[in-house]
């Protein structure tokens, strides 16, 4: 990685010239932006779009208060997660086995195979929904993309393919753009800015928990920590590696939020989304009749970009707690956990994304399962911050401590009522 | 031999590596499965329950003798000297006395808590050459005393301790790597006094080569790697430091205190150091030339006003040069002096009076020469080859590249305007330059 933080500003950097040894793979997106930018956007792939059209069309704009809460608790973890790696210079996998029982290691890292694992599902429906859009079934797409996105990683120059999908995601940020053509009624959606607004029934619960899931997902925290270690960040960085966490948080919420919007003056009030045909709608104003078309651009790339990135991560976390070797350049004889991981990870998520069930809602669910996970990734965060023998002076004052609670107990209610009202439908009292 | 012959034979073997497992685990202590178990007095009564096992690691001895345990007595966390200890079973102790002084626990120098500090942590495990973490402890009770031997590192042995407390304490010998070959990183253990952090930097660690040294560099966490460099001579972990990957180093060099990083700056080869101190920022790289030494430093900062990408910024400043009326005896003479310096030598500059490049002796022509051969004799020889190979500092790397082959040489001589040797551009240098993605396959800090 070729920025200095000490010169660094948390604005979007151009890209500083090629170093002598190439760029390393993922140092491409963070090139152009810091580790907390690249860690909060990775939140919306295709799964995120998924996600937020719903919001946009089941709720209009019902949503958006829900959203800024979100914004909230993504700010305070996404900056916790920064400031251990920075403080500690450690990983979060280390972290969790050096400071926990192995039993509790053990559960953090199910957690976190478990929530990763629904994502890669998730990449590769996206993949999938991506071509169906260009009229190319998915059975005939995902199972070439999964052998080639994981020959790429183990064997290919990453990097180069990584440019493209990079570029090709850019299609997203069409949204903002559609959101200003689309004239959405600006008075509601000020008012649902700062009014709470909340709707008792299941599909809604099931919608916030989905949102929670998608923006904080159990592997940013990873991603950011590590993203911050290996630049070798000390704690007299801190204060800059904050303010891109947290500019990256409010950035990545903010084009969330346009999604909602755009989609919700397009195609607001139709009920559940049922195609990734009809979330297209939304670029409509920006792209008129190619609007499937870019919408399949972005949908491709940042599914691609996110389907080797995220299996790729948890495996590194997972071989950081377990102390096992853990590089791509070793064989399958010396490195057969991280490996052998990342390959399960790719092919369990290549089948499941191949069952015949409808994309959206496969997308969403699996955002569902992030939103149950993700309470429980927050707890080890928040007792790992909270330790003065892990942070020393940088630990959670009183207050922090007070409001970071709040924002875990928050989105631990939001689940729990989520399970309670699933188990209660199962025994038809829902 | 028959097929039965055979056939039993193995048998025989397989019974007896049996047999010997069996006698291997059984007396063994594994660290994990004693942690939370019972502590009895002789009468076989529970008095508390073992919290931790205290050793001292770089003492005298070659493997650590266990100093005393931590017990849970009711609510107070008590110290036990070793010589109260009767027995080490597995899974619980056997205490020899029946009064415990209730005295907290206060840490002596070079003592570790093995199941706070030790266990669950990241150690080097020197013959697998690799950063790894230890799944579990074994001790081995002696006669007079109980000594840690190994280091489980398995992944079986993890699914053992998440298991019932029954499997806790039956020790998985696997993967054991014996105490003598590892590098352990509690903080505590190399505090005291000053034989103890000799002994730690006397560990297996000088067996490594530079490389190995290197890719463990890059796995360690900030204060292993640190604590690490600190153990060894500044020379070898300069060694190392030249065969990092160049965002490593950087973040190495970053987090070291400025006077240690220095030094090790310092003690690289003047085309490494260059690269090392170009990728920092300029307060960071101030900050290390001046703690360095007056002359190296304002060679270093000679070398870094040349342009990264031309054989100025890639060229090694150490020459060895002859004048041509030198015989070859004392040019050799000049070259073993230079014997650490080994992997940036591969020819004699001949220089006139006025310095000027004459020539570009290769090794080989000074090693076949004889003794008394004159310098001039050499020159004149090489003379029939055409003029030296030599670019000027602000030539392109691909052009020196192309040189390079075209002259068949593995190193060229780096010259100013007036034709004086400035420095050498080796061939490594060159590969290193031109090969973006070094390590095709490489994906160990995929996450930047």
């Amino acid at each position: 990685m070729t920025r200095d933080l000490d010169t660094a500003t948390a604005a979007p950097q151009a890209p500083a010239p090629a170093r002598r040894t190439g760029w390393r793979r993922i140092t491409m997106i963070a090139a152009v932006a810091g580790p907390g930018l690249v860690a909060a956007n990775a939140g919306n792939d295709a799964a995120g779009i998924a996600t937020y059209a719903s919001a946009g069309s089941q709720f209009t704009y019902g949503t958006l208060f829900f959203m800024v809460l979100v914004t909230v608790a993504l700010v305070m973890v996404q900056e916790m997660a920064v400031r251990l790696g920075a403080y500690t210079g450690k990983g979060l996998g280390a972290l969790i086995r050096e400071q926990f029982s192995l039993r509790l290691t053990a559960l953090a890292v199910f957690c976190l195979l478990l929530a990763n694992t629904g994502l890669v599902v998730s990449e590769f429906a996206g993949i999938g929904a991506a071509f169906e859009l260009l009229g190319i079934p998915k059975w005939a797409v995902i199972p070439p993309a999964a052998v080639l996105l994981w020959a790429l990683v183990l064997f290919g120059s990453y990097h180069w393919a990584e440019r493209i999908f990079l570029i090709m995601s850019l299609a997203f940020f069409a949204y903002p753009v559609a959101m200003i053509l689309g004239h959405p009624d600006w008075g509601a959606v000020g008012h649902h800015l700062v009014v709470p607004h909340m709707e008792p029934n299941k599909a809604f619960i099931l919608l916030a928990v989905a949102l929670i899931g998608t923006t904080v997902s159990p592997y940013m925290q990873f991603y950011a920590a590590a993203g911050v270690v290996d630049r070798g960040a000390k704690p007299a960085d801190y204060p800059l590696i904050r303010a891109d966490a947290i500019l990256g948080a409010v950035f990545a919420c903010v084009i969330s939020l346009t999604i909602i919007i755009a989609t919700a003056s397009a195609i607001g009030g139709t009920g559940p989304l049922d195609s990734a045909a009809q979330a297209a709608e939304a670029l409509k104003p920006v792209a008129g009749r190619n609007a499937e078309l870019l919408f399949a651009l972005g949908l491709l790339g940042a599914s691609a970009l996110a389907g080797a990135v995220v299996p790729l991560s948890a495996s590194y976390a997972i071989g950081e707690a377990a102390g096992v070797e853990r590089s791509v350049s070793r064989s399958f004889r010396d490195a057969p956990l991280f490996l052998g991981l990342f390959t399960a990870q790719i092919v369990l998520g290549a089948v499941v994304a191949m069952t015949p069930v409808d994309v959206i809602q496969l997308l969403i669910g699996t955002q569902v399962l992030q939103g149950l996970i993700s309470p429980i990734v927050l707890v080890y965060l928040l007792v790992l911050t909270n330790r003065r023998s892990v942070l020393g002076p940088a630990a959670n004052g009183p207050r922090y401590r007070i409001a970071a609670t709040a924002v875990v107990v928050g989105v631990a209610a939001m689940s729990t009522i989520l399970l309670v009202q699933t188990v209660l439908g199962w025994f038809g009292l829902g | 031999m028959s097929t039965s012959a055979r056939l039993r034979d193995r048998r025989v073997n397989l019974e007896r590596r049996a047999t010997a497992s069996r006698a291997v685990r059984t007396s063994l202590v594994s660290l994990a499965g004693l942690i939370g178990g019972p502590a009895t007095n002789q009468s076989g009564d529970e008095v508390g329950r073992v919290v931790d096992v205290v050793a001292r690691l770089y003492g005298t001895d070659s493997y650590p003798p266990v100093t005393g345990l931590i017990l849970r007595i009711g609510r107070r966390h008590t110290f036990l000297p070793a010589h109260a200890v009767g027995k080490v079973h597995a899974g619980h102790v056997r205490l020899r006395t029946a009064r415990v002084d209730l005295r907290d626990f206060v840490r002596r120098p070079g003592e570790v808590l093995l199941a706070k500090d030790v266990l669950d942590h990241q150690l080097v495990d020197v013959d697998g050459v690799q950063v790894t973490r230890a799944a579990d402890l074994y001790l081995a009770p002696l006669v007079d005393q109980v000594v840690l031997v190994g280091v489980d590192v398995s992944l079986p042995t993890l699914l053992r301790r998440l298991g019932p407390r029954r499997w806790q304490a039956r020790p998985t010998p696997e993967r054991v790597l014996d105490w003598q070959a590892v590098a352990p990183f509690a903080e505590q253990a190399t505090e005291g006094p000053a034989e103890v952090r000799l002994r730690a930097s006397r560990t297996a660690l000088h067996r490594l080569r530079p490389a190995d040294l290197a890719d463990i560099l890059e796995d360690l966490g900030r204060a292993e790697r640190q604590q690490l460099l600190g153990w060894l001579e500044p020379e070898q972990a300069a060694d190392a430091l030249e065969e990092m990957e160049p965002a490593e180093l950087q973040n190495l060099l970053r987090e070291a205190q400025p006077e240690h990083a220095a030094r090790l700056v310092d003690e690289m080869e003047p085309d490494e150091a260059t690269d090392a101190l170009r990728d920092l920022t300029r307060e960071e790289r101030e900050a290390l030339l001046t703690r360095m030494p007056k002359g190296e430093a304002a060679e270093l900062r000679r070398l870094l006003t040349h342009r990264e990408g031309t054989a100025g910024g890639a060229m090694t400043t150490l020459l060895i040069t002859a004048r041509p009326d030198e015989t070859v005896a004392e040019v050799r003479g000049r070259l073993a002096e230079q014997h650490e310096h080994r992997t940036e030598i591969d020819a004699v500059a001949v220089v006139d009076g006025a310095d000027r490049v004459l020539c570009d002796i290769p090794l080989f022509d000074v090693a076949v020469a004889e003794d008394t051969t004159p310098i001039s004799d050499l020159v004149t020889w090489r003379a029939q080859f055409g003029p030296p190979d030599t670019v000027g500092a602000d030539t392109s790397l691909a052009e020196a590249a192309d040189q390079l082959v075209a002259a068949r040489a593995s190193s060229l001589l780096v010259v100013d305007d007036s034709d004086r040797p400035l420095g050498r551009i080796l061939a490594d240098d060159l590969l290193d330059a031109m090969l973006p993605e070094r390590g095709r396959l490489h994906f160990r800090r995929f996450l930047q």
